[in-house]
């Protein structure tokens, strides 16, 4: 198993420290899971953003828009 | 041909001459609801008395002078994320089992106000987080997948159980289901259409949009649509417009983009091939085709994932501790695993969302539009989970379904999906126009000069 994987104890306690009690036969399907969604996640670490800044509001319309009004 | 046969456009031309009522249209929907929804499963419920009584309240409008437009008497169907006063928006979930909406949604309320009439409410994927919709059966082979989330809303249109539907978009779920059933399913730009009163699956990448017949059609629904809701805070206050598009289907000049990558990787043989050919019919009508780079394409699945599985989750925080076994098994696993993605992860995706527009912004300024496919295959068989590429490659069917359509969404573009054809097993193959932002007058034009060169189509031969 990777380094970086959760195991099903990890994904229990990560859980938990997110509000979230797992039932225990649950562990293991959402480590799993966990593991997966980082494994396609993880490739955006090989971006350089530089100064980027994060979209979490944007505007869809050309960024020429507002100073056209 | 009967009434429940006609497209939009259509039937809002033989109402307005008086051709045909708005009460002979919903009886005729009615009764093609009675004839094939047992077979199909695309609504949740069906308000037939508010039907047939708000035909009649139209037919005595119209008689009397106040004509509202061409929406005036139109059945349609709205997705079940979709809140309208009075009804519950179930989600496609038992989490939702006593929910009554207190208001209309904004979309809800501009088609009630233009005349449309709500037949009812289609099946979703569990609050939208799905590519299937497992309720609903395909409308041309009733033993494969509709597609999703919103495959409710795609297909009571291919079936002719309403002249029009609204769905949701948040990976490829209006393109998706309209793709696999043989419809034109249309993501507008991120913010053109408001969302307030739509139960969210990911705020950032969350659409909503019309599924009908034909390409014209559905600028009747975006011109309906789009405009400012301060209510949404991504909403846009672009002026709203009249995207019908001119019937003029010389395509000379324009710019046609061909992906060189991702579009075409990994696609069935009989899907590319339907593109190809619809592709060659858009440099017939004039097009001039330029190949293109997609850029980033090894990021666009992870920008996707990370932006949708937290926000997912955290819409979900309430409920997935307090009833987390009313979730359907799919979903739930999807909202426990995401309270483990880290921040970072989420603004990672964030920031490449920020240099995948930018991207996209450059590679559209070579190109009008983009063409490509909407999805990689037709409809699969009901509970297949893998479809295995020609290399020996598997992939899951959902992640197929939706490796097409999601960079629509993180870039916010415009996307029109149109069908081009059956594959050999009689299963419709559909192609996505993808455009600038606020470029959907752009779409319904290639869309519609495309559509003219082709018979029309028929409705899926349900039985």
């Amino acid at each position: 198993m990777p380094s970086d994987e959760l195991t099903p104890p990890e994904a229990a306690r990560w859980a938990a420290r997110a509000g979230l009690r797992l039932p225990a036969d649950r562990n293991a399907a959402v480590a799993a899971t966990a593991n997966h969604i980082h494994s396609v996640v993880a490739v955006l670490r090989e971006l350089d953003f530089g100064d980027t800044p994060p979209a979490p509001a944007y505007r869809a319309e050309p960024e020429n828009h507002d100073a056209a009004v | 041909m009967q009434p429940y046969e006609l497209p939009l456009t259509a039937a809002a031309d033989a109402i307005r001459a008086r051709q045909l009522s708005p009460v002979e249209l919903a009886d005729s929907v009615l009764e093609r609801i009675a004839q094939v929804e047992p077979h199909l499963q695309a609504y949740v419920t069906v308000a037939a008395e508010h039907t047939r009584r708000a035909a009649r309240e139209a037919e005595n409008d119209i008689a009397a002078g106040r004509y509202r437009g061409p929406l005036h008497g139109i059945p349609m169907g709205l997705k079940d994320l979709i809140d309208v006063a009075g009804a519950a928006t179930s989600a496609g979930s038992r989490v939702r089992a006593d929910h009554r909406a207190q208001a209309d949604s904004t979309v809800a309320a501009r088609l009630s106000a233009a005349g449309a009439i709500l037949v009812g409410k289609t099946h979703t994927h569990e609050f939208a987080y799905g590519l299937t919709t497992p309720q609903t059966n395909n409308a041309w082979d009733t033993g494969r997948v509709a597609g999703g989330s919103s495959g409710g809303s795609a297909v009571a249109v291919a079936a002719g159980t309403a002249t029009f539907t609204l769905g949701t978009d948040t990976g490829g779920s209006i393109r998706v289901p309209a793709a696999l059933n043989g419809v034109v399913g249309l993501k507008p730009t991120y913010g053109l259409v408001p969302r307030h009163g739509v139960t969210s699956l990911s705020w950032s990448l969350d659409h909503v949009g019309s599924i009908t017949r034909t390409v014209g059609d559905a600028a009747l629904i975006l011109t309906a649509l789009a405009g400012h809701d301060p209510r949404d805070p991504a909403s846009l206050t672009t002026p709203g417009t009249d995207y019908r598009p001119v019937s003029d289907a010389d395509l000379t000049g324009l710019r046609v983009g061909v992906p060189r990558n991702h579009y075409f990787d990994h696609v069935d043989e009989e899907v590319e091939a339907a593109v190809r050919r619809a592709i060659d019919q858009l440099r017939a009508l004039g097009a001039r085709l330029v190949e293109v780079e997609i850029p980033m394409t090894r990021y666009i699945q992870a920008t996707h994932w990370g932006l949708m599985v937290p926000e997912a989750t955290a819409y979900h925080e309430s409920t997935l501790r307090t009833v987390p076994e009313l979730y359907q098994t799919d979903v739930r696993i999807l909202l426990e695993a995401g309270e483990l993605m880290p921040a970072g992860d989420y603004l990672r995706a964030q920031r490449s969302r920020t240099l995948m527009r930018q991207e996209w912004a450059r590679m559209l300024q070579e190109v009008d539009l983009i063409v490509a496919p909407t999805v990689p295959a037709t409809a699969v068989e009901a509970g297949q989970e893998t479809i295995t590429w020609a290399d020996g490659t598997v992939e899951g069917v959902s992640d197929a379904y939706v490796r097409l359509s999601s960079p629509a969404n993180i870039t916010g573009a415009p996307s029109l999906s149109v069908p081009v054809g059956r594959d050999a097993a009689g299963l419709p193959i559909g192609m996505q126009l993808l455009g600038r932002p606020l470029g959907e007058s752009v779409l319904l034009r290639v869309g519609q000069a495309y559509e003219q060169t082709q018979p029309a189509r028929k409705l899926a031969r349900t039985a």
